[in-house]
């Protein structure tokens, strides 16, 4: 059966998500989003939690998992990937936007 | 600056975000279902993306399945758990009186909507070559366990619809018009 999935998976700030949505799009992530700012500590924690065991699994599957983060919930994050023995993951270095506007023409 | 405008907020099943938490075949594009997303972003709607309950409790190599075989008690406990998260910042939005809707998948036994696949027969060695399964009325049970949450929380059910593209007769338009009909 045709599946055209790119096994690359974005693990996404909240903050982050509509600004590199297009990006991640064009190079075939599939997006995991963190969870909003305002919830209380133990619903964040139960919501990174259930974030890490959607990595632990794509990880144990070979899938590519990287961070699109703002440091927010980095340390959380990892403490709870740590728990199911995955380490850290691998920054995703978003792209500067196009600088071809300010070259002149030729 | 943040504004303290409601906003348009639509909860969203996970795999529209990320088609890799579909089964093994069950994907239709590489990353996203760009069809729902982009409709939304047009729309000025801030998506929440919904937990998986499938690919944590079965994994990524999961078989297809249908809703009489998700339907134990461990599983809606699981699907509880992860309902509770989701009913929390549902409670977040509906508290700053924001607008919301739900958008699940209408094949899915865990996410279903208006319908959901039954095959009470489905059991034992996965050789099944013909699917004979059938899309009946009714939510998954993912979905019902969130309608049970927000129920005990005294909160609104959202505006609701499925998305259908593993239908037989899939009709892309008519997805388009009822999505648009939801969104206002």
């Amino acid at each position: 059966m045709n599946d055209p999935r790119a096994r690359r998976v974005a693990v996404v700030a909240d903050s982050l998500l509509e600004t590199t949505l297009d990006e991640l799009g064009r190079n075939g992530f599939g997006i995991i989003q963190l969870p909003p700012a305002g919830l209380d500590r133990e619903t964040t924690g139960a919501w990174l939690e259930q974030t890490a065991e959607h990595v632990a699994e794509f990880r144990r599957n070979d899938y590519e998992v990287v961070l699109v983060d703002d440091g927010l919930l980095t340390e959380g994050l990892n403490a709870a990937l740590d728990v199911l023995g995955v380490p850290p993951l691998p920054q995703y270095a978003i792209q500067p936007p196009s600088t071809s506007k300010l070259m002149p023409d030729t | 600056m943040v504004s303290d405008e409601p906003k348009r907020v639509a909860f969203i099943a996970h795999c529209l975000l990320n088609q890799n938490a579909k089964v093994e075949g069950g994907a239709k594009r590489p990353g996203m279902w760009e069809p729902v997303i982009d409709l939304l972003r047009e729309r000025g709607y801030v998506i929440r993306q919904m937990p998986c309950p499938e690919l944590a409790f079965g994994g990524a190599r999961r078989f297809w399945g249908v809703r009489e075989q998700f339907d134990t008690p461990l599983y809606r406990r699981h699907c509880r758990r992860l309902a509770k998260l989701v009913a929390a910042v549902i409670a977040q939005h509906a508290a700053a009186g924001d607008d919301l809707v739900l958008i699940g998948v209408d094949s899915s036994p865990t996410m279903g909507i208006d319908f959901t696949p039954s095959a009470p027969h489905w059991a034992g060695k996965p050789d099944i070559i013909e699917d004979d399964s059938a899309l009946v009325r009714g939510d998954g049970i993912f979905i019902e366990e969130l309608k049970a949450e927000l129920a005990e929380r005294g909160l609104p059910e959202p505006r609701s619809t499925g998305i259908r593209h593993w239908f037989a007769d899939y009709d892309p338009e008519e997805e388009l018009r009822r999505l648009g009909a939801l969104l206002k």
